[in-house]
């Protein structure tokens, strides 16, 4: 986990798309929000998943590794940088790998775009943009010594599980402290599709 | 903006995971990925052939060097060298597993009887809108294609009069000793006759001067984009971003500088200038496999992509597209997921089956699993 990073805590998200709307002022991608807002239970729950790139450090970053055309950059403080426009060729190689389905892409541009951790301000100590906005501190960003001197006791998790793999990552969620100890799923094997088993 | 490809109608989507298209495991056709040092080796191996190769062709081209202008001599080095860098680095690019496997299906695509046949226009249009007037540039910007069709005409009307000059390819030569008339000769066949004194000749001796005309407003614009555009400044990098406009605007005017030292100086300066634009020449040519403008050797490779996906598109009568497990929205064609399952199992990523599902299902089978198994109702 990076220094000073994301923490996602879904029970905090009231699904107001605050963070959607300021994601659109990033400046390496303005007019274009890059955070996604899911709601995994709909019509039954109001319970909201905000999605930001989680920065994959195990194994490093499967979009840049599956890129055809190295267009995706790692920087050395662990930052996962949206698509080289010179080299990116919208393949969609990292749209469609990406564990945590997080970039989007411009077909016509043939262009990948994705949360970058606005760079642009957390590179010269600021916080992103999603983050500044949240009105419940789902999206925190600091340390993790910052997160529990507002929330005391907090633990959080920065490794996931899809079928067999773990994949461990930049930005962490907070989990109850008696799931800590194990890797959050990620949702793969899929149990269950509309209702129907298919284990 | 949009998230999975929108492509042609689906195949229905299937009751539960299986393997793409039901296919056998892509990665078992597909050798297993070389180490780093076996690469190098080859990349070398590559490198120095193509270059032999370069160095035989600029001796035969040139007549066993009779045509050969030792003035060019450092110029003739530089593209030895370049030849040597760019097939070394495209060895390279070419090993890792998501390059490799592009670069097979693309020239399958290319060399594909059957894709010829049932699309025989789609690989010329595809040329020339990708690679000539560059359309998906548009759609990022006006003013960056504009820029970016007058680096690009310029660039390539330079090489095309510059590479073939300095090899001795190209010679211009007046029967009278001092013109006006000239005959351009190619290998040494006569291939033009002109007056150096009319329209066409006026052309053909001021080629580079129009070249460097186009590239100075493009690369200029982009340059000012660097310094002034918050979203360019993002990560930008001296060396990889700055530098190749810099050299690229510092070539164009020192070469237009050499038609001015001849023209209203008498030559005043020429010998500085000619060093100094020889030097920003070679180091660009040098600088070409290891920065940005490898861009221009990788960028045509993308058109064996959207061919491959294009020609498979194609075939979506037979189910060729691909939907996703949960929601049944086309993901991409099949081929291009088993495409993309294969890189994702020769990369040992273990969640290859998870390219069966369309970015939104993921997040939100995730967040399910979050709320069932970690915090139940998100409390």
């Amino acid at each position: 986990m990076m220094g000073r990073t994301i923490f996602i805590d879904p029970g905090r998200c009231i699904g107001c798309q605050a963070c959607v709307s300021a994601c659109r002022e990033c400046d390496s991608h303005r007019g274009k929000s890059m955070i996604h807002l899911d709601y995994p239970d709909e019509g039954r729950s109001v319970a909201s998943l905000p999605t930001v790139c989680m920065h994959c450090e195990d194994p490093v970053a499967p979009c840049a590794e599956v890129c055809p055309a190295d267009a995706i950059l790692v920087t050395p403080d662990g930052v996962v940088q949206q698509a080289d426009t010179t080299r990116c060729i919208g393949c969609a190689n990292c749209v469609n790998a990406c564990p945590f389905g997080v970039p989007k892409i411009d077909l016509q541009a043939k262009l990948q775009m994705k949360c970058n951790l606005c760079y642009d301000r957390t590179a010269y100590g600021l916080a992103p943009m999603c983050a500044t906005v949240c009105p419940t501190g789902a999206l925190f960003y600091g340390t993790v010594e910052e997160l529990r001197a507002e929330r005391p006791g907090v633990q959080v998790a920065d490794s996931f599980t899809f079928g067999t793999t773990t994949v461990s990552t930049g930005v962490a969620m907070v989990v109850p402290a008696d799931k800590v100890q194990w890797p959050v799923p990620g949702g793969l094997p899929v149990v269950e599709i509309n209702g129907k088993d298919v284990r | 903006m949009t998230e999975p490809p929108q492509t042609a109608e689906p195949t229905p989507p299937p009751g539960g995971p299986a393997p793409a298209s039901g296919a056998t495991d892509p990665a078992a056709a597909d050798p297993p990925p070389q180490s780093p040092g076996a690469v190098r080796r080859r990349a070398s191996l590559v490198g120095a052939v193509v270059s032999a190769l370069l160095v035989v062709a600029i001796v035969l081209g040139s007549r066993l060097l009779r045509d050969f202008d030792s003035a060019l001599l450092p110029y003739a080095v530089a593209t030895v060298f370049l030849a040597f860098g760019v097939a070394y680095r495209y060895t390279v690019w070419i090993s890792a597993p998501g390059a490799r496997r592009l670069f097979r299906k693309g020239w399958g695509s290319f060399f594909s009887v059957a894709n010829f046949r049932s699309a025989p226009t789609a690989l010329p249009r595809m040329i020339a809108t990708y690679l000539g007037f560059q359309k998906f540039l548009g759609a990022r910007s006006h003013a960056r294609w504009a820029a970016h069709q007058l680096v690009f005409w310029g660039c390539l009307l330079a090489a095309a009069i510059t590479f073939p000059l300095t090899w001795g390819w190209f010679t211009f030569t007046s029967s009278t000793g001092s013109g006006p008339g000239y005959e351009m000769r190619i290998w040494g066949f006569k291939v033009l006759g002109f007056d150096s004194l009319n329209i066409v000749g006026w052309l053909m001796f001021h080629g580079l001067d129009i070249a460097a005309v186009l590239v100075i407003p493009g690369a200029g614009y982009f340059l000012w984009r660097r310094m002034k555009d918050r979203g360019a400044i993002t990560g930008q990098r001296f060396a990889y971003d700055l530098v190749p406009l810099l050299a690229l605007i510092v070539i164009s005017v020192t070469g237009l500088l050499l038609t001015f030292s001849s023209i209203f100086l008498h030559g005043g300066g020429y010998e500085f200038l000619a060093v100094l634009h020889m030097v920003s020449v070679v180091f660009t040519l040098i600088y070409i496999p290891f920065g940005k403008f490898f861009h221009i050797v990788q960028r045509p490779a993308a058109v064996g992509m959207q061919l491959f996906k294009y020609t498979s598109r194609r075939k979506d009568e037979g189910g060729e597209v691909f939907a996703c497990r949960r929601c049944g929205q086309p993901v991409d064609t099949a081929p291009y997921v088993e495409n993309l399952q294969g890189t994702m199992r020769d990369l040992d990523l273990g969640f290859a089956d998870w390219a069966e599902y369309c970015p939104r299902c993921k997040r939100v089978l995730r967040g399910t699993a979050y709320l069932d198994h970690v915090k139940k109702g998100f409390k």
